[in-house]
């Protein structure tokens, strides 16, 4: 149906019984927005339900490099030395500043949203982080 | 029994080898996510010279979940009810996987010290601290002595 032929039969709808169906209202009015908008809100709705960050979130967060990683730190949920695994992922929060294990953190991140260390809500300063980190991502998986 | 977390090995050896004062924690030698602990009550509050013992269990996702922890001694106030169930928020929403055992026997410690009527677990014993304070703190003070005893302790261990 297109959407003239939508708007068409919800002036219809209005005219023959006002606001009284709204199921078949819904329907129509669901069909002039465009699939992928709605797609992208059932997935936001799907998320704001789960309490914890979003999967691409967690996997925004900057990294910190093992050069800058000193041998004495150790990550504050499992307490292992970050420096014992050779290959240490250790990311760190954009706004607090807070480092973790990434693998501890997104166990965490899967419930919740704020800091371990400092109960900063990282969600909150999202719009300016997630911009930045997505557009990154977009270059680099185009050719990675 | 799936093997001990690190982080367990590691808070487990530091309360025996660097204990907070008024407080002990062990772990059961058949369980060791399990321990046996006892909590001084701070002074000039209600339950100053007293001795309480406590349970505490560290769940499988632990420390991604708080510590289970209940009175053990029968005690009267305003945040612990009959069961020994305590009322705090670190042991519920304002968790964080960077808390200790340590840390939270410390916030139980501390809530011995400032009761809070206003968040009541225990509703009749809260009622009764809002009405009557004085009344609610000699009660607190009767119960200390009858049950948490330092002397009653010695001789029962």
């Amino acid at each position: 149906m297109s959407d003239t032929e939508v708007r068409a039969q919800l002036r219809e709808i209005f005219r023959r019984e006002g606001l009284g169906d709204s199921t078949t209202v819904l329907q129509l009015l669901s069909q002039l927005i465009p699939e992928s908008l709605q797609e992208e809100w059932l997935d936001q709705m799907a998320e704001a339900d789960k309490k914890g960050c979003p999967e691409s979130f967690v996997d925004s967060l900057p990294r910190v490099p093992k050069s800058e990683i000193s041998p004495s730190s150790s990550c504050s949920i499992c307490y292992v030395n970050y420096l014992n695994d050779g290959y240490p992922l250790v990311v760190r929060l954009p706004h607090c500043g807070h480092d973790f294990d990434l693998e501890c953190l997104s166990v965490w991140f899967s419930k919740s949203t704020s800091c371990p260390l400092c109960r900063d809500d990282v969600l909150s300063h999202r719009a300016e982080v997630d911009t930045s980190q997505v557009e990154l991502e977009e270059d680099w998986g185009m050719y990675g | 029994m799936a093997s001990l977390p690190k982080r367990i090995i590691k808070e487990t050896e530091r309360l025996v080898s660097d204990p907070v004062p008024g407080i002990t924690a062990e772990p059961h030698e058949d369980n060791l996510r399990y321990f046996q602990v006892t909590i001084e009550g701070p002074q000039q509050s209600p339950y100053e010279n007293g001795v309480f013992n406590l349970e505490l269990f560290l769940p499988d996702d632990y420390p991604m979940e708080a510590p289970k922890v209940r009175f053990l001694t029968k005690i009267y106030h305003p945040n612990i009810d009959k069961l020994g169930r305590i009322c705090l928020d670190v042991l519920k929403t304002n968790w964080s996987p960077a808390l200790q055992i340590r840390t939270v026997l410390l916030s139980v410690q501390a809530l011995l010290a400032s009761p809070n009527p206003n968040d009541p677990l225990a509703n009749d014993v809260a009622e009764d601290w809002i009405k009557d304070e004085e009344g609610a703190i000699k009660t607190a003070r009767e119960w200390t002595e009858a049950y948490a005893s330092k002397k009653d302790q010695k001789s029962t261990n």
